[in-house]
């Protein structure tokens, strides 16, 4: 290979020499064949099958030098004088631009080419022609050079061997290069010859790189440079023409498609085929043939004017024969879409899932696959397809259409035998059916959609607003790929939130569910509403999403917030007070001090093993013994992690005859949070206490294995006198009426404070009646009522306000609801998912919804 | 790796020759609302400096003892490449776009500095014009027809194509003496006249005696012109193949045992000149520089 180029570089040399001392006839030209050397300011696209800086691969500079090749010899059968920067390609090729100038001024040169192709410098891709000349556009610094450039783009623009994504452009390269501060292209500046640099198209567009590593193409360029000559000096003289085209297969895809294409690029170029040029009596006057190099260009050169027919021939393919009718100067184009030979019918080769009777089931969302001894005709074969029970899906043709693939939509129905059939309406692309129908059945599992355990922060929680972490919990390892857009979190204004993407913490295998905790970069505004959307296209490592997109709303707030009516019994500044004084056998913690901190200098941290049977319990003397009696609360920071231990205080009466616990209640949330204890055995009237302990109590609903949280500020206060206040928050909000509900119905008295709101000694309906009626009063606007976390927060339920039909709705089996009225008496049940309120008054309810082994109440609301 | 091999030449040369070269004086020239000036060359004493654009539109005369600016042409390619004739006239080549048939003609001019007026020498023709300088006359020659100023033009040597052409007396030889596919430029006769410095494009600047035998290669330089008898001067650049990308002004030793960086790679410095024992050269926006040197050998 080498040692033919260098030959031809020496019949170059001569033909160089001679031109200089040669009277002119016709016009000089310059050419400029560009780049060279194959290095660093050359251009390389690695193009299968050639690896990196193989010089027999595509670089630029080998295409523009067999461009300029044929430039050459095209104006010199046409009687013009031509010069060659470069006849070789070795470094020493890769002349300065101060030297192509000053060698093209020298060689008296009329007009200059400075041959190139383009390239996008960005993912996207492209093609087209671009022409550039000196100076602002519309002002050539050498008259005429414009015109120059317009007479070849014109001429470039007319290949229709190529695909081209928009016509030509013709600008000056002030105006092009703007930031060059009018510096311009360096082969053009000083040049006195009409100047243009030619980008013929763009070699990183593979199909288009391709089609330059074929001799036949660049000739084409290089001709098309010719006619753009003549036609700018007006010469129309010769009385030869050129032919070329395209082949391609005329309806399977390329089979090599990992890159972007455009049109007719998307078929499959012929390869190694056999082009005939015959005259009218079918007497063979040439021939050639095309590359393997994924191209299908072919070309004549030098024809006669007159009528052709140019026959096509390849194995696998039909022949085919045109017409073509040849000019004299002029360029002809004849393409060919060809019909591939398909002798044989189409056939099943293989196909997915293979599933027998007996077999495990398969996941819901498992792709159907069907592989063809042929190419397929994709519009015939799709409506041969039938899956029963019906399922909506898309299909996806692979391989040049030989794989055909159903995808469904949504998830297959659980614990259902599918039955795909193919049909003998199914066809290959060269039109024979399928001779037998096809069937085959599969399976699915129990399982559809991707489970939420649990979502942080949860709707309507109250969360710190600085160091915020967001979290989803699920039954399965999630896909972990592209989820920040999956994941939005907004504030009110619709913004989105910037997450700490280096420290998101995701489940690995093993672990015992999958998870997503994502760091809040981004510190929050105290009060203000924000906005968590979880996509549904959230989907675990087997691609099962989620079975809707999911939106929680939370407020920002400050849980550093002094509180000036209570007094710090344990402010935890000093960790090296504490010491663990007992616990489980399996367990194991460490106290140890956290800058992490609300108040003071630092916050006592626990690192824990969560083990569902772990209890820790750990005190310290310095703690402050104030008395503590019935008519006191504590209250507590904690900084969370989702690790759903309980934290407790264990308090002993002074007296030493007696103990009570107060609870703080689950660690179900990430971050700093103010909670006031319930008193899980109760202070009695007229005793004193004191702290015994802090627990940590692990529980089976404590996922984390190894777990952290921070304590601050300790807080003992007046117990709320706030009436209506439920849970003792100080308020009275519709979460006080869901704590008597949950107790009434279910007997949760986890948020109940203070349950007794008419004095008569129990929790009844009229309980919830006072303190429905404190809200109204209070507020005067009926109260929003969103329920709190429930066991089974996937649980949804709608509409609301009903008039119809309530129906509950969750990713798993609902065995049935029950609706009770304010006072606590059944109103109605039904073994379904859905009650009818058709009949019932207007007013507020409580929906309970039956889930495995499982149930969540829900505030829900009748109105007609 | 041939460019790295004659780096590592030249560093060792350094050591052994023990040259020492300083800069006395540097000069900025045009400032003061100038235009941007291109193409410098300086005549042979050195006090008088003809000047272009970046596009070799026009011809200007700085007078560098008055700072007095002349404008001798503002004709297309009038600055690419004019030369100053042993008589101290200016001659040069402008360049036309024939509307008409879209040809370029090129004619020879010669600018006379006592009557400040400019002259036809050589008619618009179409193909290559050049000027040969030689020590008893000038030559403008055309493809068709060519001027000379006197019957023997002493010592003259110019370039044609991948060849040299020197002329002493009445004899005019064409050399070859290295390999160039592009062909030869910017060749020059030594002040001392027994050396011709020219660039063979891939090879860079090559030193040879009047009879063609190569007597050194420098590198892969450009634009030599001779400081003085043992010196040349030559503009090193380099490019993506759209623009420059650096650009610099070396001092080398003719004999090629000796390289000294006068400017730095990211100067951008460019398109150097020599006469009367200064430097100009300009920059990529049009800066004009004069250096004085102190050479020790």
């Amino acid at each position: 290979m080498k040692k033919t180029f260098y030959t031809i570089a020496i019949i170059m040399v001569a033909a160089v020499a001679s031109s200089l001392t040669s009277a002119q006839d016709k016009p000089h030209v310059y050419i400029n064949p560009g780049h060279g050397g194959h290095d660093s300011d050359d251009r390389n696209v690695v193009i299968f099958p050639f690896a990196a800086g193989d010089t027999a691969g595509y670089w630029e500079s080998n295409s523009n030098l067999k461009k300029g090749f044929a430039l050459n010899n095209c104006l010199r059968a046409k009687g013009y004088t031509t010069s060659m920067s470069r006849v070789s390609n070795r470094t020493s090729d890769d002349l300065a631009l101060s030297t192509i100038v000053a060698l093209c001024n020298s060689s008296g040169a009329d007009i200059f080419y400075s041959i190139h192709s383009n390239a996008t410098g960005v993912p996207s891709r492209r093609n087209h022609i671009l022409g550039l000349y000196r100076g602002p556009t519309g002002a050539p610094v050498v008259a005429g050079s414009d015109i120059l450039a317009l007479r070849l783009m014109e001429r470039l623009q007319q290949n229709l061997a190529a695909v081209w994504t928009s016509g030509y452009q013709i600008a000056g390269d002030f105006t092009f290069y703007p930031d060059w501060n009018n510096a311009g292209l360096g082969v053009l500046r000083g040049n006195h010859a009409v100047s243009m640099l030619s980008e013929g198209s763009f070699h990183d567009y593979i199909p288009e790189t391709y089609r330059l590593m074929n001799d036949n193409y660049c000739w084409m360029e290089g001709w098309n440079f010719s006619l753009g000559a003549d036609d700018y000096f007006g010469y129309n003289d010769f009385d030869k023409g050129a032919l070329a085209g395209n082949l391609r297969d005329n309806r399977m895809p390329r089979t090599m498609n990992d890159f972007i294409m455009f049109g007719d690029d998307n078929r499959e170029p012929v390869s190694n085929a056999t082009v005939v040029l015959m005259d009218m009596n079918d007497v063979p006057l040439d021939t050639c043939y095309t590359d393997d190099m994924f191209n299908g260009i072919y070309a004549f050169k030098m024809l006669d004017p007159g009528t052709y027919k140019v026959k096509v021939e390849q194995e696998h393919y039909y022949s085919q024969t045109k017409e073509v009718t040849i000019e004299a100067n002029k360029s002809t184009y004849c393409n060919f879409d060809l019909a591939r030979v398909r002798e044989t019918p189409p056939e099943v080769t293989s196909y997915s899932p293979v599933w027998h009777e007996g077999d495990a089931p398969l996941k819901a969302n498992t792709p159907v696959m069907l592989e063809f001894n042929w190419d397929m005709n994709t519009e015939a074969t799709e409506a041969a397809f039938h899956i029963e029970p019906e399922v909506e899906g898309t299909f996806r043709w692979e391989d040049s259409n030989y794989r055909m693939i159903f995808e469904p939509n949504d998830a297959y129905d659980v614990n259902t035998l599918y039955t795909v059939t193919l049909s003998t309406d199914a066809e290959h692309g060269g039109g024979m059916k399928l001779q037998e129908p096809f069937q085959m059945q599969f399976k699915t599992t129990y399982r559809k959609h991707l489970e939420v355990l649990d979502i942080f922060p949860h709707q309507g929680d109250m969360v710190h607003y600085k160091s915020a972490t967001i979290e989803l919990r699920t039954d399965s390892m999630l896909n972990n790929s592209y989820y920040y857009d999956k994941i939005v979190l907004t504030d009110k204004d619709g913004n989105a939130l910037t997450y700490n993407r280096r420290n998101t913490k995701s489940g690995k295998a093993g672990e015992p569910f999958g998870y997503i905790r994502i760091p809040v970069a981004s510190t929050m505004t105290p009060g203000q509403e924000y906005t968590l959307t979880i996509s549904s296209e959230m989907c675990d490592t087997a691609g099962i999403h989620l079975p809707q997109t999911i939106v929680h709303k939370f407020t920002a707030v400050d849980a550093g917030v002094d509180k000036p009516d209570a007094s710090v019994i344990e402010d935890f500044d000093d960790a090296s007070t504490f010491a663990m004084v007992a616990q489980t056998e399996a367990a194991d913690a460490t106290l140890s001090a956290s800058t992490d901190h609300l108040f003071g200098t630092k916050s006592l941290q626990i690192k824990y093993n969560a083990d569902p049977s772990g209890m820790y319990h750990f005190t310290s003397n310095a703690i402050d013994q104030a008395n503590i009696s019935s008519d006191d609360e504590l209250s507590i920071h904690i900084n969370g992690d989702m690790s759903n231990v309980n934290v407790l205080i264990n308090l002993e009466s002074t007296d030493g005859t007696d103990y009570a616990l107060v609870n703080f209640g689950k660690i179900d949330f990430h971050g700093w949070r103010y909670i006031t204890g319930k008193e899980d055995v109760k202070l009695k009237k007229g005793k004193t206490y004191k702290i015994e302990s802090i627990i940590i109590q692990s529980s089976t609903e404590s996922p984390i294995k190894s777990a952290t949280i921070k304590l601050d500020n300790l807080l003992k206060s007046q117990k709320s006198s706030v009436p209506g206040d439920v849970n003792g928050d100080g308020r009275v909000t519709s979460v006080d009426i869901t704590a008597l509900y949950n107790y009434l119905l279910n007997s949760d008295d986890s948020a109940l404070a203070n349950g007794d709101q008419d004095g008569d000694g129990k929790i009844t309906a009229v309980d919830v009646t006072v303190v429905y009626n404190i809200m109204l009063g209070d507020d005067n606007v009926a109260p929003a009522f969103t329920p709190q976390p429930k066991p089974n927060a996937n649980v949804k339920v709608g509409p609301v306000p009903s008039s119809d039909y309530i129906v509950a709705s969750t990713n798993g089996y609902i065995q049935g609801v029950e609706l009770y009225d304010m006072s606590g008496n059944l109103a109605a049940r039904n073994g379904g998912n859905c009650v009818n309120v058709g009949s019932m008054r207007d007013g507020h309810y409580i929906l309970k919804v039956y889930t495995g082994n499982r149930v969540s109440t829900h505030h829900v609301v009748v109105k007609h | 790796m041939k460019r790295t091999i004659l780096s590592l030449m030249g560093a060792v040369a350094l050591v052994v020759s023990a040259q020492q070269v300083a800069i006395t004086k540097t000069t900025p020239l045009l400032q003061d609302g100038h235009e941007a000036a291109f193409y410098p060359t300086l005549n042979q004493t050195g006090d008088k400096l003809l000047y272009s654009d970046a596009d070799a539109h026009g011809l200007k005369l700085l007078d560098l003892e008055t700072n007095k600016v002349t404008t001798i042409s503002n004709q297309n390619g009038a600055g690419y490449a004019p030369k100053w004739g042993e008589d101290g006239n200016v001659y040069f080549v402008t360049a036309q776009v024939n509307p008409e048939n879209h040809l370029v003609y090129r004619s020879g001019l010669r600018f006379n500095l006592d009557s400040s007026t400019s002259q036809v020498l050589l008619e618009p023709q179409n193909g290559a014009v050049t000027i040969a300088a030689g020590t008893q006359g000038m030559a403008i020659k055309g493809e068709k027809r060519t001027f000379v100023s006197a019957t023997h033009l002493g010592t003259s040597v110019y370039t044609q194509g991948s060849e040299i052409v020197i002329s002493t007396g009445d004899k005019e030889r064409r050399y070859s003496p290295v390999e160039s596919h592009a062909g030869y430029l910017w060749a020059s006769l030594s002040p001392g006249g027994d050396k011709v410095a020219f660039f063979a494009a891939g090879r860079g600047i090559v030193v040879i005696d009047l009879e063609g035998h190569i007597k050194a290669e420098l590198g892969n330089y450009e634009m030599p012109c001779w400081y003085d008898n043992n010196y040349i001067v030559a503009q090193n650049a380099s490019d993506d193949g759209y623009q420059f990308t650096s650009s610099q002004i070396l001092l080398l030793k003719a004999d090629g045992t000796f390289k000294h960086e006068l400017t730095a790679k990211t100067s951008m410095t460019m398109q150097p000149t020599c006469g009367g024992g200064k430097i100009v050269f300009t920059t990529i926006d049009g800066h004009l520089t004069m250096l004085t040197l102190q050479i020790t050998d």
